[in-house]
């Protein structure tokens, strides 16, 4: 027994550390998709994604961030933040088919995302002003591929 | 000068067995288990105005194993830095029926719960702001389920339906 919890919890407690850095701090995510071009590359990119602008409130409008998916709750998506709460948004409907634009306010406790591709991609114009509290971090830099590796710079539309 | 880096060694190593176990008590709480203290009227009966302990398990709402019936800890919606205690009514996909107002049975109204998304309501449909005023919450904002009440002690028991 003894030997046992001798080499388990050195382990577990590294883990743990783990755990709370990934939580607390960063953690690299890996994106795919079409929805975030040219920023992220469609077959995969690694980026390092930092948690704590999330926690104190400190996101504007321009930054990249994961979020858990508002119809699959399993699912992390990577956006860009457009909107915060009060902000008025000027989005077009569907841009493959008219050039329709609609104005709306950013709700209360919300915010509006919206992917670069605005062609192929799921987001705000479909489901709607996502609550803050889905927010799961701020996407600051690329690792993956060696081409795009830097900042990934706030872009304010 | 040998003496302080004696001290010094032993602090850290206490302080590193510390920092680990309250490393494990976090991942628990956040992963297994936790107690919570919840107040205020929006679900009297069930719950006391004045404020209950209770126990609430993080693992249902990651196996998916939620039904409506359960009393779940959410994030509000409106204010991220606020969590609510209501009862989910209705999962997605499932038919809901409510008025704003209680008082006037008349005025109700119907829909379908999106996908990703549940309905809850609070027991005491009079002061209770949930899903009826914000509409109905993205499964992401769960943050665990409420089984058991352990303070005040003669209320003492598993919560259920």
């Amino acid at each position: 027994m003894g030997e046992w919890s001798r080499s388990v919890v050195p382990i577990a407690s590294r883990l743990c550390l783990l755990y709370l850095i990934n939580k607390y701090l960063g953690t690299p995510v890996l994106t795919y998709g079409p929805s975030m071009l040219p920023t992220l590359n469609i077959t995969g990119s690694l980026v390092l994604v930092e948690r704590i602008s999330t926690r104190t409130g400190k996101l504007r409008p321009g930054d990249i961030v994961i979020f858990r998916s508002p119809e699959t709750p399993r699912k992390v998506v990577c956006k860009r933040l457009i909107g915060m709460e009060g902000d008025q948004v000027t989005y077009v409907v569907d841009p493959k088919n008219s050039d329709r634009c609609e104005t709306i306010v950013v709700p209360k406790g919300h915010v509006w995302v919206e992917g670069d591709n605005i062609y192929n991609t799921k987001d705000s114009r479909n489901f709607g002003a996502i609550p803050y509290g889905l927010l799961e971090g701020r996407a600051f830099w690329t690792l993956l591929p060696r081409k795009d590796f830097g900042s990934l710079a706030p872009k304010p539309r | 000068m040998r003496q302080w880096r004696i001290i010094a060694k032993e602090a850290m190593a206490r302080a590193s067995i510390i920092g680990k176990f309250l490393c494990l008590l976090h991942v628990t709480d956040a992963y297994v288990l936790s107690s919570n203290h919840v107040l205020g009227p929006s679900m009297l009966p069930t719950l006391n105005i004045t404020g209950d302990v209770v126990l609430v398990e993080h693992l249902s709402h990651r196996l998916g194993k939620l039904g409506s019936g359960d009393l779940v800890l959410v994030r509000s919606p409106l204010d991220p830095k606020k969590t609510l205690t209501k009862r989910i009514v209705a999962m997605e996909g499932d038919k809901v029926t409510f008025s704003l107002d209680p008082t006037r049975s008349h005025s109700s109204r119907s829909l379908v719960v999106p996908k990703g998304h549940v309905w809850i309501q609070g027991d005491n449909l009079y002061v209770s702001r949930d899903s009826r005023h914000f509409g109905p919450l993205p499964y992401g904002l769960i943050e665990g389920k409420v089984f058991m009440r352990v303070w005040p002690p003669s209320s003492f028991g598993l919560l259920g339906e």
